[in-house]
């Protein structure tokens, strides 16, 4: 196994009775890495990430969590590691603290460490409140702090932020990347490009399950590059969007040695327009 | 694959056994833990023994305006029957199914079995609460239906009690697994109070109930508990006991068969 890689999936493939889920997908997360999985709803993520959390068996192909074979792993892999998933449930009839205290006595961690992960996200206040009370933002919080309670190797996040208000998705980004520099592994799923431009190391693109690209945010975007294009803003508030060619490039040189030019950026693609370009379809679906 | 899907694996035990074990008894006692703050926090579910408690106690006092406060034998059967049995099956199937399935409605079942607990572990977690309270129950029905106590043979009502509300919660068990949430789990008990709790409170009223009646579990209790009321001495005969332990057995391998096909949770 190469060194540091905590996930592999070789050659997956998922079919359920008359659809095919998932096609042939190859990947690697490395300790410390954040990889986004992203792709519009029914894409196939979440059954991803229940195949490698051995929630799901593939139909195809190998998945290997930790150094073990997914389709035969044991209760003992989660605790390693920890999932979030689009309906993580909480118990609403407990307070803050109690929910995570008795994952604390699953896991065996100090009731200091629980305070930690409690102030960590935030919720420190919140402690005696019954977590039914919660708010969506606040709650997705809690969900957080429990699956980070035993320090997991690798942490399975699915849509974390989905639905949130723009500060609580922040804040709870800080928080994934705070984990990130203590060595954590993250498996991200989303369908928002701004957050997986922002967050992840590496992306995979999915579409009708399928791996369509996968690299760095920034790799994929300047493969995709291929029109390249120049905004620039010009004294008296005129933007103009250029084309790179011999006749704009002179253009330009000339607004700048006028001294013309308030603005110029180059313009790649975003993640969301090189999915769009790449399956013809919008991620937001 | 996990639990949540049927497909246990054995634990691996690496590393020091002794260690291991305190693992798993702290996994359990985590999932009792989980199961008592969720059982005593629901009003639904802990009505039930408020009830039955009540209604025996009330229904005491009502029977007993006539003639001074004391019963007669067979008044005294027919309450401790009706307590017991309402208790076993009513609080047992209902407890047990009905917390099972409000973890499914809240999602928190899956959160739990990708916790590292066991197929097993959630097993015993969830049925201990309920165990010790049909348990204390019967006994707190025992007490306040006017039975003289120094005729109760303590062990064999402890043995038979036992055996009894264990095979309950194991039924609550297949109804929790097969329900999809708490209505869903109300709905599938009724048929299993239709059968083993009307036959024997009605037991005394038809000879067929009263043979049927012998071949339920709760039946098997609901003699005893008749025996006691009539002031009789209760000998268990070799049906009882094979009703008792044969109804257990199906009742954990039926258990086991819907486990096995689809965990706890069908995906």
């Amino acid at each position: 196994m190469e060194q540091n890689v905590l996930l592999s999936l070789s050659h997956i493939s998922k079919r359920f009775k008359t659809e095919q889920a998932l096609k042939d997908i190859n990947m690697t997360l490395h300790q410390g890495e954040i990889l986004g999985f992203l792709g519009p709803s029914g894409a196939g993520k979440t059954t991803t990430i229940k195949i490698i959390t051995g929630q799901l068996r593939q139909t195809s192909g190998e998945a290997r969590l930790l150094g073990t074979d997914s389709s035969n792993i044991d209760e003992s892999i989660y605790e390693k590691i920890g999932v979030v998933s689009d309906n993580s449930g909480i118990y609403k009839k407990m307070t803050v603290w109690q929910n995570l205290y008795v994952f604390a006595g699953i896991w065996q961690v100090s009731r200091e460490r629980v305070e930690k992960v409690l102030t960590q996200v935030g919720l420190g206040e919140h402690r005696n409140k019954p977590a039914g009370k919660l708010s969506k933002g606040q709650t997705q919080r809690l969900v957080l702090a429990r699956a980070v309670l035993h320090k997991p190797r690798v942490l399975f996040l699915d849509e974390p932020t989905s639905g949130l208000d723009p500060s609580t998705a922040v804040a709870i980004h800080r928080m994934l990347l705070e984990l990130k520099e203590e060595g954590m592994a993250i498996f991200l799923t989303t369908h928002n490009m701004e957050e997986a431009a922002k967050l992840c190391d590496k992306v995979a693109l999915l579409h009708d399950g399928e791996i369509v690209e996968f690299g760095s945010p920034q790799e994929i975007c300047l493969k995709h590059n291929r029109n390249k294009k120049y905004s620039v803003l010009l004294e008296g508030d005129r933007e103009l969007v250029l084309a790179q060619n011999p006749e704009n490039v002179r253009k330009i040189a000339g607004w700048m040695e006028r001294d013309e030019i308030m603005r110029i950026h180059s313009c790649e693609p975003t993640l969301e327009t090189v999915f769009l370009e790449v399956t013809g379809k919008d991620l937001n679906v | 694959m996990n639990s949540l899907n049927g497909n246990v694996q054995t634990m691996e035990m690496g590393g020091c056994p002794g260690a291991q074990r305190a693992g798993n008894l702290h996994k359990l006692a985590a999932v009792a833990r989980i199961k008592w703050l969720c059982i005593s926090r629901n009003a639904m579910i802990m009505i039930g023994p408020v009830l039955v408690i009540g209604m025996v106690y009330v229904c005491k006092i009502l029977y007993g305006i006539n003639s001074g406060g004391t019963l007669v034998p067979f008044l005294r059967g027919v309450l401790l029957n009706i307590g017991i049995t309402m208790n076993i099956c009513a609080e047992g199937f209902i407890m047990v199914g009905t917390s099972i399935a409000e973890e499914k409605e809240s999602h928190t079942l899956r959160v739990l079995m990708t916790s590292s607990i066991t197929g097993m572990q959630y097993f015993i977690g969830s049925i201990l609460f309920p165990f010790v309270m049909l348990m204390a129950v019967n006994y707190i029905v025992l007490f306040i239906s006017g039975i003289p106590m120094d005729i109760v043979p303590w062990i064999p009502f402890f043995f038979v009690s036992m055996v009894v509300s264990l095979t309950s919660c194991v039924l609550g068990m297949i109804v929790g697994i097969c329900a999809k949430n708490q209505m869903n789990a109300n709905l599938i008990s009724y048929p299993f109070l239709m059968v083993f709790m009307m036959v024997p409170i009605f037991g005394n009223m038809s000879e067929a109930l009263h043979k049927i009646s012998g071949f339920l579990f709760t039946g098997v209790m609901t003699g005893m508990t008749e025996c006691l009321a009539a002031g009789e001495t209760y000998v268990m005969s070799p049906l009882d006991m094979a009703v008792l332990f044969g109804e257990l057995l199906i009742s954990v391998l039926v258990f086991l068969v819907l486990y096995k096909r689809n965990g706890y949770e069908k995906d």
